[in-house]
């Protein structure tokens, strides 16, 4: 039975990687509610956020603000190039929902094989933003890495509160998704919109993988627990509004830290899996029944 | 443009034919209104009347030609209506119906850019026509009555700075007094030089507001007559059947 302190300092720790689920969660909103796509190549633009920061931190030397900014501008267009070679098309062909979702899965794989290929299969991880921690707390540590995850989040979270409820174009996205044809009709462009939703979505994945990566690595390989991981928090959280998918990713890195300590490593990915059976089965909607206007 | 109006109409459909998989629900069709006029199509169910409205508005794939104000306008994308001043109100309203008035209201003028001005003479204009909306902005859509939707989607429309108005059965679902009211208004609308393109089912509410009517029926149009001509149920009936 782990002591009280252990299990603040695991919580802690989830804490952290639940606001990264939870960033990658409203990722999976901001497309899905846009047009109705479960995009399952989001865990992907988080791990090529890491993937290029780290790159340009260490083969061009750059600053780690300008190497952020860069990498999520170049995975923001990677998102557009998905929806224009990929998404679009299939739209414009009116191929059935299922088909273009399992094309994401398709992207997926294609972008872990150019990542393979290109910037090679080995882990790497680069330092946090603010050296000199943890911060100790008696026995708790506290990384500045995880100050610098809650404060980005929060902006990031009240940065597309206001883009959605405060300017035309959120408005104008927040329409595409509850009704596209009337938007079109009120001269809204769907499918820039469309566009838009992906290289929003790509940006906000994107910023996770930097944020993250210091406290652990990233490899072409973590695209898929991310995804997934982000994907059981927006069902959560309902696949609503941004606040609700945070919640959502919150929720489900801190029981994940806590199934950590009591039971072990091996069951993080089990205790995940149930927590989705039991909110699907109980909460169809999320836990928060889609509250809030949609991302 | 025909022999007797020495400017190109307003809108002019040519041919305009559309189907659904291999069922024809639109047979090639000719359809005008001219500048400020007030045209009625009337039909029963399942006559073709939204699929005209909505292969219209490039909603749907179609054949033949379409010319606004004279320039053609076949290949031009939905959204891009807007800005040329064709609107349609959806049959069932078509509202954002998790965004509050005020928000389906700004929505509508998205064609108008930031122009703040313009977009707030255009929310005067709206609540004046429909003073319960001013009352009601700060409600969700889907929380008004049916009849308050119909004035928001109008509204909504008008937001736009429409040259043509399109509507898709707005007394659809409406009580009486409250279809009325809405079609009083368009009536209204069309005094001030809006062209109107109504489509119905219920006839003489429609009849009395237009100065032409087409009747379609089985994705035919089988007639087009003064509105004055038609005198009763029995008229519509004959061209209907025929």
């Amino acid at each position: 039975m782990p002591n009280g302190f252990e299990l603040l300092q695991s919580l802690i720790n989830g804490l952290g990687v639940g606001l990264v689920y939870g960033l990658i969660a409203i990722g999976f909103c901001v497309i899905y509610n846009a047009s109705g796509i479960v995009n399952f190549a989001q865990g992907v633009f988080v791990m090529l956020g890491g993937m290029f920061a780290h790159t340009l931190l260490t083969r061009l030397g750059l600053p780690m603000l300008a190497a952020a900014v860069i990498s999520i501008v170049l995975v923001a267009m990677v998102g557009v190039l998905v929806q224009v070679l990929v998404i679009n098309p299939m739209w414009q062909r009116k191929a059935p929902l299922f088909a273009i979702i399992l094309a994401t899965l398709a992207v997926q794989l294609l972008i872990e094989q150019i990542v393979i290929l290109t910037l090679g299969d080995q882990p790497r991880t680069y330092p946090e933003f603010t050296l000199g921690g943890p911060l100790k707390l008696g026995p708790i540590a506290i990384g500045y890495q995880l100050f610098w995850i809650l404060g980005c989040g929060a902006v990031m979270v009240v940065a597309l509160q206001l883009f959605f409820n405060r300017t035309r174009v959120g408005r104008a996205l927040r329409a595409c998704s509850q009704n596209r044809e009337a938007a079109a009709l009120l001269g809204i462009p769907v499918a820039s919109m469309l566009m838009l939703s992906f290289a929003l979505s790509a940006a906000l994945g994107a910023a996770a993988g930097i944020l993250i990566t210091p406290t652990q690595y990233t490899a072409y390989s973590v695209d898929g627990p991310f995804g997934i991981n982000g994907f059981i928090a927006a069902i959560i959280g309902g696949f609503g509004s941004a606040p609700a998918a945070l919640v959502g990713g919150t929720l489900l890195g801190v029981v994940q830290a806590g199934a950590i300590v009591f039971f072990g490593a091996g069951y993080k990915n089990v205790v995940a899996l149930t927590i989705l059976l039991i909110v699907l089965l109980f909460f169809p909607n999320g836990l928060f029944g889609g509250w809030g206007k949609r991302v | 443009m025909t022999a007797d109006s020495p400017s190109p109409a307003l809108i002019e459909v040519n041919g305009l034919a559309a189907s659904y998989g291999h069922v024809a629900a639109l047979k090639p069709i000719d359809l005008r209104v001219e500048e400020g006029e007030f045209v009625t199509v009337l039909g029963p169910n399942g006559a073709g009347k939204t699929t005209l409205l909505r292969a219209m508005s490039r909603l749907i794939a179609s054949d033949g030609k379409i010319k606004f104000k004279g320039r053609d306008i076949t290949g031009v994308p939905t959204h891009r209506l807007a800005k040329l001043g064709i609107i349609m109100v959806q049959e069932g309203r078509g509202l954002f119906s998790e965004m509050t008035v005020q928000e389906n209201l700004q929505l509508g003028a998205y064609g108008l850019g930031g122009s703040r001005d313009q977009v707030e003479g255009r929310f005067e204009q709206v609540f004046r026509l429909f003073p319960r909306l001013r009352e009601r902005a700060g409600q969700v859509a889907a929380s008004m009555s049916g009849g308050e939707q119909q004035m928001l989607a109008v509204g909504r429309a008008l937001m736009a700075g429409p040259k043509l108005l399109m509507l898709d059965e707005p007394s659809l679902g409406l009580a009486p007094m409250v279809a009325a009211g809405i079609l009083d208004t368009l009536g209204e609308l069309n005094r001030s030089g809006l062209g109107i393109l109504l489509v119905e089912q219920k006839a003489p509410q429609a009849l009395k507001l237009a100065r032409r009517v087409y009747i379609l029926s089985s994705g035919y149009m089988r007639a087009e007559l003064p509105a004055q001509d038609i005198k009763s149920h029995h008229d519509l009936a004959r061209y209907y059947f025929h």
